[in-house]
C-alpha cells in the first residue's frame, strides 16, 4: 500500500512481529568447491513451511539495477542474479508444498495513475543522471588532457538499465517469464527439495498486480474444503503492506520475509559510476578497474544482506489487546476488528488515492483513527466492514471524528516543525550535541521512552540490533531539494579539501545546473510556480536514493531522514530554509480549506459541492480499495480522478452513498505501458505505437509532457510531492492507439495478449504427476481440462489445462544466448496450464475450522504494555465518542 | 406364538477376549441416503453435512421449543437400508456379498456388550443367505417408559437433555462447505430451528473376522468434502454433547462415554469426533476434538476405567460366528439379552 515507513511504524510499535531469519549458508571448501545446502533437512528455523509466495518485481528490480553493486552487464546476467537471488529465498524458506512465483501483471486503472506518476519520474531522473554522466566524462577526459582513460570509462560506465522495461508487455518480461519457466524447470530436475513441490508461475502476461494474484490464489485455496487451514505461508517481498494482506487472509500461519534493508554493512559503498568499491560517485577518477587486488569485489565479497520475518500472527496478537472493545451490545470478533484496522492503515497510505492531509504515518494517524473506532464501536453498532465491504454510515462516524480533531491537527503539526527548525537553528549556531529538544506533541508509540518524547526517538525494539539508529544509511551523497533550493551554498560549504579534483570538479558541475535551473523558475510566488520549482527540486535530486526508482526503499529512507532529527545540511527539510518553497496554503491557519481547494483544485472557496464531490469520489476510492484487499479487483477501470484528497470535514452524509463497481475491462499490455509511460521509455512499446507519444501530430501527445509540475504539497522532500500528470482518458487513448494496431507484428500481437498461470511439478510427485498424465498423455485421454483432486495434490485445489503441443520428458532448453546454464535432455518437469478455483461466494474474513493458533508469543507484561499505551495513543486532539457531542 | 428353544452365546468377562486379535475390515461407504426435513427419503447425499465450529458460548436450550421432532413411536424396519441397498445392486446388476446386514447401533449394543449391562432385542432374518437384523421396536419402546419413569439425577428433563444434543449439531454445521455458505447463515445457526428428521446416513461395508457385515447409519457431518474415488476413506465428524469435566468423577464417567462414541464412530469408519462440552445448564462452553483411532489408548492410558477395543471387536466377531452358524432356517429369530445376563439368547419367534 506504500504507506511510507509503514514498517518502521509497525516494527517500532509491534516489536516482537520481527525476528531474524536464520539462514543456513553453503560450504565453501579449501578447493573452492561450494557444497550447496541440503535443503529437504529441517528448516534451520525450527518450522517448517508449507507454501512461498514471491511478490516477484520485489526481486527483478533489486536484481537488475542493484544498488549496492554493479549493474548486470546485460540481461542475461539480470536473470542469472535473479536466479540466485531466488533460490537463496527459496532455501530459506524450504517451502515443502508450494511456490508460486507472481509478476506484476497488467494492473487496476487505479493503480496505473500511481505507476504512471514513478514512471514519468524515473524517466525524468535517468535523463538527469544520463546528462550528468556525460557532461562529468567530459570534463574527465578534458582535466587528464588524453585519451588514455576514454576507453577504460567508457565500457566502466554503461547506459543505465531503464527499469521502465520492468512493465508488462516489454520484451523484457517476456525473456524473464522463459527464464523464469527454465529456471524453475531446471530446479524440478536437479533439487531433490522442490520433488514433492508444485510451482506457480503467473508471469507478467497474467492481469493483475503479483501481490494481489498471490492473494486471489489464497482466498481461492480457504474456499476450497480440502483447503489445510493450518497451512504456513511465507510471502516474499518489499512492501510494507504485504503484512497488511497476510492479515486480510485470516490465515494465522502467515509470515512475510524480507531483506533487512536497515542492516547496513559498514564497508565502503560502492561507487555508481564505474561500478568500483573503496569510494563513492563523487570520489570517482574514472580509473578502470584492477584486475586482481584489494579493491576487487570477488576479494572483498560483501556479506549478504539479512533477512527478517515479520509475523502475522504475532500482529494479530497485538491487535487483539490493542483493539479490544469491552462490553460491546454485539459480539467481539477479532477477525471482524481486524478488517476494520487494515480499513483504516488505507486512509493514511496506499498506492490507489492520496492520503487524507490529516492522517501521517508518522504523527500516528493509524492510531488516531483507532481510538476514533474504539471509541466509536459500541454506538456503531457493529464494524465497518465486513467481508471488504464498508458500511457507509459507520465510516462516516470515523471520518466525522477525524475531522473535529483536523484543525487541531494541522496546528500541531506546524508546531512541532517549527520547533524543529528553531532547534536546528540553534543546534547549527551553538553547534552543540545533537538535543532532540523537539518535543512533539504525538503519543509516542514507546511511552518508556518518555511520554511526551516525538515518535522519532523510539529506540530499535528490545534485544534487536535491526533498528538502531546509527546504522541507518544515510543517503549516500544525497543532493537534496534543500541544496539545490540554496543553490551553490551547500556545496559551497562542503569540505572539498578530501576530494579529488574531479570530484570537486563534478560537484560543481552539479551545483552549476542546479542553480541554473533555479535562475529560470524562483521569480513569483503564485501556487503553479511553487509547484514548478519543485519540479526541480525533484529532477536535480537524482542521485538521492527516495528516488522513483528505488521508491520502496526510499519509503524507508524517508522515514530515515526526518527521523534521525535532521542532524546535517542534506537531511533538512526544504522550507526550513530561507529560500524553501512557500507552503500558501497554511493549513494552520484559518480559512486553510478554501485555500487549499482554490489552489489545488482551482475551484471557488464557495464551491462546498465541489468538496462534497471530491470526498464521494475518495470514499469511492476506499470502497475500491478495500474489495481489492479483501475480495479482488471490483473494477478495472475505476480510478480516483484527482490529485488530492478532500479533507475529513468533507465528508458528509456518506449514509445515504449507495456504492456498485462495473467489473470493466481488463487493459491490454500495450494499453497499460502507453498509460503509464514516458516517451523516454518507448523503445519498451512497439515502434508503431512511437508517434502517437512524440508527433506534433498525435492526437494524444498531451498525455505525454516532457515537462511536468511537482507540487510539494507541504512535504518536505521533492519526490514526496504530488507529479501533476494529465489523467489518461481511455477513450481517447484507445481510439488512438486502434489506428495503429494493425501494424503490429505477429509477435508484438502475442506479447499483447492475456496469458494463463502455469503449473510445474516433478514426475517425482506423487499422485499428481499420474493424474495429470493419465488425463492428457494416456492412451485413454479424455478432456484437455480437468479439475484436480486435492486429495492427490497435496490440498491444491483448481483446474488444469494441457499445453497446446507440449509432451513431457521431452528437453529442457536454456532460453538465452550464452548458455550460462545447461540444457536438459531429459526433463523431469512437467508444465500445465492452471486456473485457481472461481467461486461466486464473497470470501469471508473468518477462521476456518481446525486452525490451530501458534502459541502466544506475547507474555503479561507484552500484553499489559500494549494496553496501558492502547488506553491513550491516538488522543492527543481530542477523539471522544461522537455520542457525547452529538453527530 | 411358536418359540423354538434357544441357544445361547456367552458373555464372558472381557480378558477372555483379550490376546490375538481379530481381522476387521476397514469400513467403506459403496452406497448412501438421506432425509429431508420432513423425514422424507432420497436416495442420494442431499441432507449431508458440513461442520465448522460453532460460535462460544451458546445456549444449547435456545429453540427447544421450536424443535421439529421425528416421530420415534413407528416402527421404521430397515425400510430405507433395504431401499439404498436394493438401488445399488439394480445399478450394479448383482447383490451385495454382506452376510449381515443391519443398522449401526445394532452391532453397538453388541460391541458394548462385554462391558456393559443393558438389555436388548432384535429380530433377524435369513434372506438370501444373508442375516437382516432389526431393533426390537415393541421392546425399545417398553424400555424408554421405564426409563422415563425412573428419577433423575440433573434436575433437567431428558427431552431437554436429548434437545442439547440435536441443538450442538444444528450451531456446529453448514448445509453446504463453508466457501459457499453465507456469512449471515453461519452467525445464525443459532436462531436455525432444530430438526431431527433430517439425516444423512451412510452405508457401508465392513468386516469382523470371517463376516462380511453391511451397516447403515447417520454421520453428523463431514470435515472436507466426499472422495471422488468411492470407497476411499472419508473424514465424517461425529458430534456429542457432554458435561463439562469437572473432577476425576466425571472423567470417570467421560471415559465410560468414549467407549460407547468409539465404537459407533468404529462402525462406519468415523475418524474425528467432536465433544461439545456444556454447563450443567446447558451452556455451551468449549469443544475439544477427538480421534477416533486414539480414544481406547487414551483411555487406557488414565486408567480410571477398563475397556479394550480389541476385546469388543473380537467379542462381535465371534458373536457373528455363532449368529451365523444357528440362524439357519426362514422366518424370524428374536436376539436377547436381558439386563446383566451374561448371555445372549437367539430363538426363532416366528416360523416363515
Ligand atoms: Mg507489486
Amino acid at each position: 500500500m506504500g504507506i511510507p515507513a509503514a514498517f518502521r511504524w509497525l516494527s517500532s510499535k509491534y516489536p516482537k512481529i520481527i525476528s531474524p531469519v536464520i539462514e543456513e549458508k553453503p560450504l565453501v571448501l579449501e578447493d573452492g568447491t561450494v557444497v550447496p545446502v541440503d535443503t529437504t533437512q529441517p528448516n534451520p528455523n525450527g518450522e517448517e513451511f508449507d507454501n512461498l509466495y514471491l511478490d516477484m518485481n520485489g526481486i527483478v528490480h533489486p536484481c537488475s539495477h542493484p544498488e549496492d553493486r554493479p549493474a548486470p552487464k546485460d540481461e542475461e546476467e539480470m536473470m542469472i542474479e535473479i536466479f540466485k537471488y531466488t533460490d537463496r529465498v527459496v532455501n530459506m524458506v524450504r517451502p515443502r508444498k508450494l511456490l508460486m512465483i507472481a509478476v506484476d501483471g497488467v494492473a487496476p486503472r487505479a493503480k496505473m495513475n500511481q505507476q504512471r506518476s514513478r514512471r514519468f519520474r524515473a524517466a525524468q531522473e535517468a535523463k538527469e543522471k544520463e546528462l550528468e554522466k556525460q557532461q562529468f566524462l567530459k570534463i574527465l577526459q578534458r582535466e587528464k588532457g588524453s585519451t588514455v582513460q576514454v576507453e577504460a570509462i567508457e565500457t566502466v560506465v554503461k547506459k543505465a538499465f531503464d527499469s521502465n522495461s520492468i512493465t508488462p508487455g516489454t520484451p523484457f518480461m517476456d525473456i524473464l517469464a522463459a527464464s523464469l519457466r527454465y529456471w524453475c524447470a531446471y530446479k524440478l530436475n536437479t533439487d531433490p527439495a522442490w520433488a514433492q513441490m508444485k510451482v506457480i508461475i503467473s508471469d507478467a502476461t497474467v492481469p493483475g498486480e503479483g501481490e494481489h494474484k498471490i492473494m486471489n490464489f489464497i482466498r481461492s485455496q480457504r474456499n476450497s474444503p480440502e483447503h489445510d487451514p493450518n497451512t504456513r505461508h511465507v510471502i516474499y517481498g518489499l512492501d510494507a503492506d504485504l503484512i497488511m494482506l497476510g492479515l486480510a487472509t485470516h490465515e494465522p500461519h502467515f509470515r512475510v520475509l524480507r531483506e533487512d534493508v536497515f542492516f547496513q554493512e559498514s564497508k565502503a559503498r560502492m561507487c555508481k559510476l564505474c561500478g568500483q568499491k573503496g569510494h563513492d560517485e563523487r570520489n570517482c577518477r574514472g580509473e578502470a578497474k584492477e584486475k586482481s587486488g584489494e579493491h576487487d569485489e570477488k576479494d572483498h565479497a560483501q556479506p549478504l544482506k539479512p533477512f527478517i520475518w515479520l509475523h502475522v500472527s504475532v500482529l494479530r496478537e497485538y491487535l487483539a489487546v490493542e483493539l479490544h472493545v469491552p462490553d460491546l451490545p454485539f459480539r467481539w470478533d477479532l477477525e471482524r476488528a481486524i478488517d476494520d484496522w487494515v480499513f483504516m492503515c488505507f486512509f493514511v497510505g496506499n498506492d490507489f488515492l492520496p492520503h487524507l492531509p490529516a492522517l501521517e504515518i508518522r504523527e500516528n494517524g493509524i492510531d488516531t483513527l483507532t481510538a476514533i473506532w474504539k471509541d466509536n464501536l459500541p454506538v456503531m453498532g457493529g464494524y465497518v466492514t465486513k467481508d471488504g465491504h464498508m458500511d457507509l454510515e459507520r465510516a462516516q462516524y470515523i471520518l466525522s471524528g477525524l475531522a473535529k480533531q483536523e484543525d487541531a491537527i494541522f496546528r500541531r503539526r506546524r508546531e512541532v516543525e517549527e520547533r524543529r527548525e528553531a532547534s536546528f537553528k540553534r543546534r547549527k549556531l551553538q553547534q552543540q550535541k545533537n538535543g532532540n529538544g523537539r518535543g512533539g506533541a504525538q503519543d509516542s508509540p514507546l511511552s518508556s521512552k518518555g511520554r511526551k518524547g516525538a515518535p522519532e526517538a523510539n529506540g530499535p525494539p528490545p534485544g534487536m540490533n535491526l533498528f538502531s539508529v546509527t546504522s541507518i544509511p544515510k543517503p549516500p551523497g544525497a543532493i537534496t531539494h534543500d541544496m539545490v533550493m540554496k543553490g551553490r551554498s551547500s556545496v559551497d560549504q562542503a569540505n572539498l579539501a578530501n576530494k579529488s579534483a574531479a570530484s570537486v570538479l563534478k560537484s560543481q558541475i552539479q551545483s552549476m545546473m542546479a542553480a541554473q535551473k533555479n535562475k529560470e523558475k524562483t521569480d513569483g510566488e503564485d501556487p503553479k510556480k511553487d509547484g514548478e520549482a519543485a519540479t526541480d527540486g525533484d529532477a536535480a535530486a537524482t542521485k538521492t536514493p527516495p528516488s522513483a526508482l528505488g521508491k520502496r526503499k526510499a519509503e524507508l529512507m524517508e522515514d530515515d531522514a526526518t527521523s534521525t532529527g535532521a542532524s546535517s545540511d542534506a537531511e533538512t527539510p526544504a522550507g526550513s530554509g530561507d529560500e524553501g518553497p512557500v507552503d500558501t496554503v497554511r493549513l494552520w491557519e484559518e480559512g486553510y480549506a478554501d485555500r487549499y481547494y482554490e489552489q489545488k483544485f482551482k475551484v471557488d472557496a464557495k464551491d462546498i459541492e465541489f468538496r462534497h464531490k471530491v470526498a464521494r469520489a475518495y470514499v469511492e476510492g476506499l470502497a475500491w480499495v478495500l474489495m481489492y484487499y479483501f475480495q479482488g479487483c471490483p473494477s478495472w477501470e475505476w480510478f480516483y480522478p484527482y490529485h488530492y484528497a478532500p479533507f475529513a470535514a468533507d465528508f458528509v452524509d456518506l449514509g445515504k452513498m449507495t456504492i456498485t463497481f462495473e467489473k470493466g475491462r481488463i487493459s491490454r499490455p500495450f494499453e497499460q505501458l502507453m498509460s503509464v509511460l514516458p516517451a523516454a521509455s518507448r523503445h519498451a512499446i512497439p515502434e508503431v505505437f512511437h508517434d502517437l507519444m512524440t508527433h506534433e501530430d498525435s492526437p494524444i501527445l498531451d498525455f505525454y509532457p516532457e515537462e511536468f509540475e511537482i507540487d510539494l504539497n507541504g512535504k518536505k522532500m521533492a519526490w514526496q510531492g504530488v507529479a501533476l500528470l494529465p489523467f489518461i482518458e481511455m477513450p481517447r487513448l484507445l481510439a488512438a492507439m486502434k489506428t495503429k494496431e494493425h501494424l503490429l507484428s505477429p509477435e508484438d500481437q502475442a506479447r499483447n495478449e492475456p496469458g494463463k498461470d502455469v503449473l510445474l511439478i516433478s514426475d517425482a510427485h506423487p499422485g499428481l504427476y499420474d493424474d495429470i498424465t493419465a488425463h492428457f498423455y494416456s492412451k485413454k485421454q479424455g478432456v484437455p481440462k480437468f479439475k484436480l483432486n486435492p486429495k492427490r495434490s497435496g490440498g491444491l485445489a483448481g483446474t488444469v489445462e494441457k499445453i497446446e503441443g507440449y509432451v513431457p520428458h521431452g528437453s529442457l532448453v536454456y532460453p538465452l544466448q550464452r548458455n550460462i546454464m545447461p540444457d536438459v535432455d531429459y526433463d523431469r518437469s512437467l508444465s500445465v496450464t492452471y486456473h485457481m478455483p472461481t467461486s461466486s461466494h464473497t470470501h469471508k474474513s473468518m477462521l476456518l475450522r481446525g486452525v490451530k493458533l501458534p502459541p502466544p508469543a506475547l507474555n503479561h507484561s507484552d500484553i499489559d504494555t500494549v494496553r496501558h499505551k492502547s488506553r491513550n495513543s491516538g488522543r492527543s486532539y481530542g477523539g471522544a465518542p461522537l455520542r457525547n457531542n452529538g453527530n | 406364538m411358536a418359540f423354538s428353544p434357544a441357544s445361547r452365546f456367552p458373555i464372558h468377562p472381557p480378558p477372555q477376549y483379550a490376546g490375538s486379535g481379530v481381522a476387521v475390515k476397514r469400513p467403506r461407504e459403496f452406497a448412501c441416503f438421506s432425509y429431508d426435513k420432513d423425514h422424507v427419503f432420497h436416495l442420494d447425499d442431499s441432507s449431508l453435512k458440513w461442520y465448522y465450529p460453532p460460535t462460544l458460548p451458546a445456549d444449547l436450550s435456545k429453540g427447544s421449543d421450536t424443535f421439529v421432532k421425528h416421530d420415534d413411536s413407528i416402527d421404521e424396519h430397515l425400510d430405507s437400508l433395504l431401499a439404498t441397498i436394493q438401488s445399488y445392486e439394480q445399478q450394479k446388476g448383482e447383490p451385495i456379498d454382506a452376510q449381515v446386514v443391519t443398522w449401526r447401533g445394532m452391532l453397538t449394543k453388541i460391541m458394548a456388550a462385554p462391558y456393559d449391562s443393558d438389555a436388548f432385542e432384535m429380530n433377524a432374518t435369513l434372506y438370501r443367505g444373508s442375516i437382516f437384523i432389526e431393533e426390537n421396536h415393541a421392546f425399545k419402546r417398553q424400555k424408554q417408559e421405564m426409563e422415563s419413569n425412573q428419577p433423575r439425577r440433573t434436575g433437567m428433563p431428558s427431552s431437554l437433555m436429548s434437545f442439547w444434543g440435536y441443538k450442538f449439531e444444528t450451531l456446529s454445521t453448514l448445509p453446504r462447505p463453508w466457501g459457499e455458505t453465507s456469512r449471515e447463515y453461519i452467525e445464525n445457526r443459532d436462531r436455525e430451528v432444530v430438526n431431527n428428521k433430517e439425516q444423512y446416513c451412510s452405508v457401508v461395508r465392513t468386516g469382523f473376522g470371517n463376516s462380511i457385515v453391511c451397516i447403515g447409519g447417520e454421520v453428523d457431518a463431514i470435515w472436507d468434502s466426499k472422495p471422488e474415488n468411492p470407497g476411499e476413506p472419508i473424514n465424517w465428524v461425529e458430534l456429542k454433547t457432554s458435561a463439562e469435566i469437572c473432577g476425576p468423577r466425571d472423567q470417570v464417567n467421560f471415559d465410560r462415554k468414549l467407549m460407547k462414541y468409539w465404537i459407533q464412530s468404529f462402525l462406519l469408519g468415523v475418524p474425528k469426533i467432536i465433544v461439545g462440552f456444556r454447563t450443567q445448564d446447558g451452556v455451551l462452553t468449549r469443544t475439544e476434538e477427538f480421534q477416533t483411532m486414539n480414544i481406547p489408548k487414551e483411555v487406557q492410558h488414565r486408567k480410571l476405567v477398563n475397556w479394550d477395543g480389541n476385546v469388543c471387536i473380537k467379542f462381535t466377531s465371534l458373536f457373528l460366528d455363532w449368529l451365523r452358524a444357528n440362524i439357519t432356517g426362514e422366518g424370524v429369530w428374536r436376539i436377547r439379552r436381558a439386563h446383566r445376563s451374561n448371555s445372549i439368547e437367539l430363538f426363532r419367534v416366528e416360523e416363515a
